[in-house]
């Protein structure tokens, strides 16, 4: 429902920038997807074909880079994963952090030819 | 045998509704009209607020309402019946709104002489959230019988608004309920987060949340 609007979002912009580089098609297609954001990698790989029929892109591969959902420590500056611990902080327990990574949702290359 | 080339993007896929959406905040400034996002899960009583707001607000500001549903015209009904500009938005099963929607229903509506637009979002917690419609400020709603450990669940939701509204405080007595949890948990996702605690219903707390709003309307529209 949701990640298909997003997909289809990403499969126009990269049509876009296909057209503009004068490319008859795309091979590839590389997707960073943060921890933080809430799309399902696998709702988005679902949704892939159908977007992609009869565009530039209907041969082409989704590759997707997960980003992981990481923060700073406030209080003693360890950095850790958010969600494998909680939102706490694995060395001193404290719970004031800062978003360093995962909140990503990046086309990162397409590939060409 | 065509030689392949990557094009490197690292395009925010969020990047063209970003800017759409800065662009329509920039316009209503100019036309001192004032967008507040009003989001919240199904059920919660936005359009019970958007009633009681208006019933304080419509003697000194010009007040439009834009009503987003999947399908039916049951809010922007009730919502018209109060005597203030409403257009009701069809999402086509969009579960959210953006900036480009948000846009296109403003135009069927006159903003010129709106001071305040308020926008009933998609009742759902989950995505819209994640798009900005260009409002001024955003505002959601959690009622009481939805549960305290929401704030647990919706992270983003909660930490990307400018106030909260806590809803149905006449139920308190009928859940399990622990407000000062929720503030708790709220300000430690959004430090600057406004907190009211109302019930739509029998007006407690109405009037702190309209005066907020009036003094950052009037703010905006300055």
């Amino acid at each position: 429902m949701h990640e298909m609007g997003v997909v289809l979002n990403i499969v126009s912009e990269a049509e876009k920038v296909a057209r503009e580089n004068d490319a008859e098609a795309v091979g590839r297609l590389v997707l960073q997807i943060g921890e933080l954001t809430g799309v399902v990698p696998r709702y988005v790989q679902d949704c892939y074909p159908g977007a992609i029929e009869n565009t530039v892109l209907a041969k082409s591969e989704l590759i997707i880079e997960i980003i992981p959902g990481n923060g700073i420590c406030k209080e003693c500056n360890k950095v850790y994963n958010l969600l494998e611990q909680d939102f706490k902080c694995p060395k001193c327990g404290g719970e004031d952090w800062e978003v360093l990574s995962g909140r990503e949702l990046m086309i990162k290359e397409i590939y060409v030819s | 045998m065509n030689t392949v080339r990557v094009i490197e993007l690292k395009k925010s896929v969020y990047e063209s509704n970003n800017k759409e959406a800065d662009q329509l905040r920039e316009e209503l400034k100019k036309g001192k009209t004032f967008l507040l996002n009003m989001m919240s899960s199904p059920g919660s009583g936005k359009t019970t607020t958007v009633l009681g707001t208006i019933e304080r607000l419509k003697d000194e500001l010009r007040i439009g309402v834009m009503e987003a549903d999947i399908d039916s015209s049951v809010d922007a009904e009730k919502v018209a019946a109060a005597g203030v500009k409403t257009n009701q938005l069809h999402t086509g099963g969009m579960c959210h709104l953006d900036a480009g929607m948000t846009k296109q229903g403003l135009a069927d509506i006159d903003t010129d002489d709106l001071d305040l637009i308020i926008l009933e979002n998609v009742g759902n917690l989950v995505c819209p959230a994640e798009f900005d419609t260009g409002a001024a400020k955003s505002v959601m709603l959690l009622s009481v019988p939805e549960g305290d450990d929401k704030p647990l669940k919706y992270p983003l939701m909660f930490s990307m608004v400018d106030a909260l509204l806590i809803n149905k405080i006449d139920c308190l007595n009928y859940f399990d309920f622990d407000i000062d949890a929720v503030k708790k948990r709220v300000t430690k996702l959004n430090p600057n987060l406004k907190v009211f605690e109302i019930s739509a219903k029998t007006g407690q707390g109405m009037d702190e949340w309209a005066d907020w709003l009036r003094k950052e309307v009037k703010e905006w529209n300055s």
